[in-house]
C-alpha cells in the first residue's frame, strides 16, 4: 500500500485554501472525466483525484491526513520500504487519537467504492467509529462496488466468486482489512449498468442494527467479436464481393454459443446493417442482435483469381465508381 | 478468510428498490428523492405518493451521478439534470461509434 500525496495529486500547496481546492478539483475533473478525456488513463486519475478531494475538502479528514503527513514525515509509519518511500506503507497506531470523522452530507461508501486501500486504511474505521457511538440501533450503510463479467457470463448467467476487503477497528485500535469470499450467481441476461443486489452485504450494522446491502454495478468486459450498445450486441460479419453481389445464405455463431442463418441480400454493401431480431439482452422491448457487413476482397495472389477478376472488370467496364467526382 | 454463498436479485421490474430503499443505497434522505423527481432526474408515476414510488437500475446510476455532481460541483439539481442528460447522450453516442467499429480516435 502506497502512502498517497493527496495535495501533489490536486496540484496544490499544503496550506492551500478551501477555495483553492475546490478550483483545483474542478478543473482536474474537467480534464479527466471519463466523458471528455482524451487522456489513455483518464479514468484511473480520476479516482485519485475523487479520492484526494474527498479528504482534503473535509476539515476533519484534511486535520487528520496532515497529522499523519507529519508523522510520515517524521519517520512513523514505516513498512517493508521504509517511512516516506511510498512502499509498504501502514499508518502508524494511534495516528487517528484526537481526530473523528463525520460523514457530510453526500459523503459515505456510495462515494468510496472505488477508493484506495489507503484510503479505507486511513478513514475507513475511523467513519464506521463515529457511526457506531450513535445511540440505538443502527442500520449498516449499503456498500458498492463494480464488477466485470464476459458477455457469455452476462447473457447466459454463471456462478463468480468475488472477493471484498472491508475495513474493521482490530482489538489494538488499528484499523485491519478483513476479507471475503463470496459466491454469487450473476443472473442470465444481465446488462452493463444494471446492478446486482446482495442483501445484508454491505456495512455491519450497530448496536443490534441489520448490515447493509452490497450494490454491484455490472461491467462487460470488451469483447473480440461483439461489442454492446445498450440491450443491442454488434458483430461485424465478413462476406465474399459474391456473396455480397448475388446474395447468400451465411452462418454466423451468437453471444450465447448458438449459430444462426442470416440471408444477406444481392446487391449488399459494406456497412449494410442486418439485424437478428431479439436475440441480444432481454428486456422489454428486447435488444436485437446486428451484424454490420464487411465485404472482404479476396487477393489477387494466383492467375486463376487474377484472371477471374480481369472478367470481372470486362463485364463490369460500364460501371464507373467514381462518376460523382466528375473525374 | 470465511465463504459465504450469497443469493442475488438484479435492480428491475422483478426487484426494484423503493423509495427509501434507493435514498439508503444512496446515503441519502428520502426527501432528496423526492427533489430528484422533481427535477426530472428520476422518472417517478404521477399522483403517486413517493412511498409507492419504484425504481431500477438506471434510476440507481442517474441517482448516484446526480448525488457527486451536487457534492463535487455544488451543482443545483436543475444543472446537475442538464449534465447528466448530456453525459448520457455522449455515452450512448460512444457506445454507438463502436458498435459500428468507429475507434474514438478517429473521430477525435
Amino acid at each position: 500500500m502506497d502512502f498517497k500525496d493527496y495535495y501533489r495529486i490536486l496540484g496544490v500547496e499544503r496550506g492551500a485554501s478551501e477555495d483553492d481546492i475546490r478550483k483545483a478539483y474542478r478543473k482536474l475533473a474537467r480534464r479527466f472525466h471519463p466523458d471528455v478525456s482524451k487522456e489513455a488513463d483518464a479514468e484511473t486519475r480520476m479516482r485519485e483525484v475523487n479520492e484526494a478531494n474527498d479528504v482534503l475538502r473535509d476539515k476533519e479528514k484534511r486535520a487528520a491526513y496532515d497529522a499523519l503527513a507529519d508523522q510520515v514525515a517524521s519517520g512513523a509509519g514505516t513498512g517493508p520500504g521504509g517511512a516516506g518511500t511510498g512502499r509498504g506503507f501502514t499508518p502508524p497506531p494511534g495516528w487517528d487519537q484526537g481526530h473523528e470523522f463525520h460523514r457530510g452530507p453526500g459523503q459515505g461508501p456510495a462515494d468510496h467504492a472505488e477508493f484506495s486501500d489507503f484510503f479505507s486504511s486511513i478513514f475507513g474505521a475511523g467513519e464506521q467509529r463515529g457511526r457506531s457511538r450513535q445511540a440505538g440501533p443502527l442500520r449498516g450503510e449499503d456498500h458498492h462496488a463494480a464488477i466485470e463479467v464476459s458477455l457469455e457470463d452476462a447473457m447466459a448467467g454463471a456462478e463468480r466468486e468475488i472477493s471484498l476487503r472491508a475495513m474493521e477497528t482490530a482489538d489494538d485500535g488499528r484499523p485491519a482489512f478483513r476479507d471475503r469470499t463470496l459466491s454469487i450467481k450473476i443472473p442470465p441476461g444481465i446488462r452493463p449498468g444494471q446492478f446486482i443486489r446482495l442483501a445484508g452485504q454491505g456495512l455491519p450494522g450497530h448496536g443490534g442494527g441489520e448490515p447493509g446491502d452490497l450494490f454491484l454495478e455490472v461491467r462487460i468486459a470488451p469483447h473480440a467479436r461483439y461489442r454492446v450498445e445498450g440491450r443491442d450486441i454488434y458483430m461485424d460479419l465478413p462476406i465474399t464481393p459474391s456473396e455480397a453481389a448475388l446474395g447468400a445464405q451465411v452462418e454466423v455463431p451468437t453471444p450465447i454459443g448458438s449459430r444462426v442463418e442470416v440471408t444477406v441480400p444481392p446487391n449488399a454493401r459494406s456497412g449494410l446493417k442486418l439485424r437478428v431480431k431479439n436475440r441480444g439482452f432481454g428486456g422489454d422491448p428486447p435488444g436485437h442482435f446486428y451484424l454490420l457487413l464487411q465485404i472482404v476482397l479476396p487477393p489477387a495472389d494466383n492467375d486463376p483469381v487474377r484472371e477471374a477478376y480481369r472478367a470481372l472488370a470486362r463485364a463490369t467496364a460500364a460501371f464507373d465508381p467514381r462518376r460523382h467526382l466528375g473525374a | 478468510m470465511s465463504y459465504h454463498v450469497t443469493a442475488t436479485t438484479v435492480v428491475g421490474s422483478s426487484d426494484p428498490l423503493t423509495t427509501e430503499q434507493l435514498a439508503r443505497a444512496c446515503g441519502a434522505h428520502v426527501d432528496w428523492v423526492r427533489q430528484l423527481a422533481e427535477a426530472g432526474i428520476l422518472q417517478v408515476p404521477e399522483n403517486r405518493p413517493p412511498t409507492a414510488w419504484l425504481f431500477y437500475s438506471e434510476d440507481l446510476q442517474q441517482a448516484l451521478e446526480a448525488r457527486r455532481l451536487q457534492r463535487d460541483f455544488d451543482a443545483t439539481l436543475d444543472a446537475a439534470a442538464l449534465m447528466l442528460d448530456m453525459g448520457r447522450e455522449i455515452r450512448r453516442l460512444r457506445a454507438l461509434l463502436a458498435a459500428h467499429g468507429v475507434s474514438r480516435a478517429a473521430v477525435d
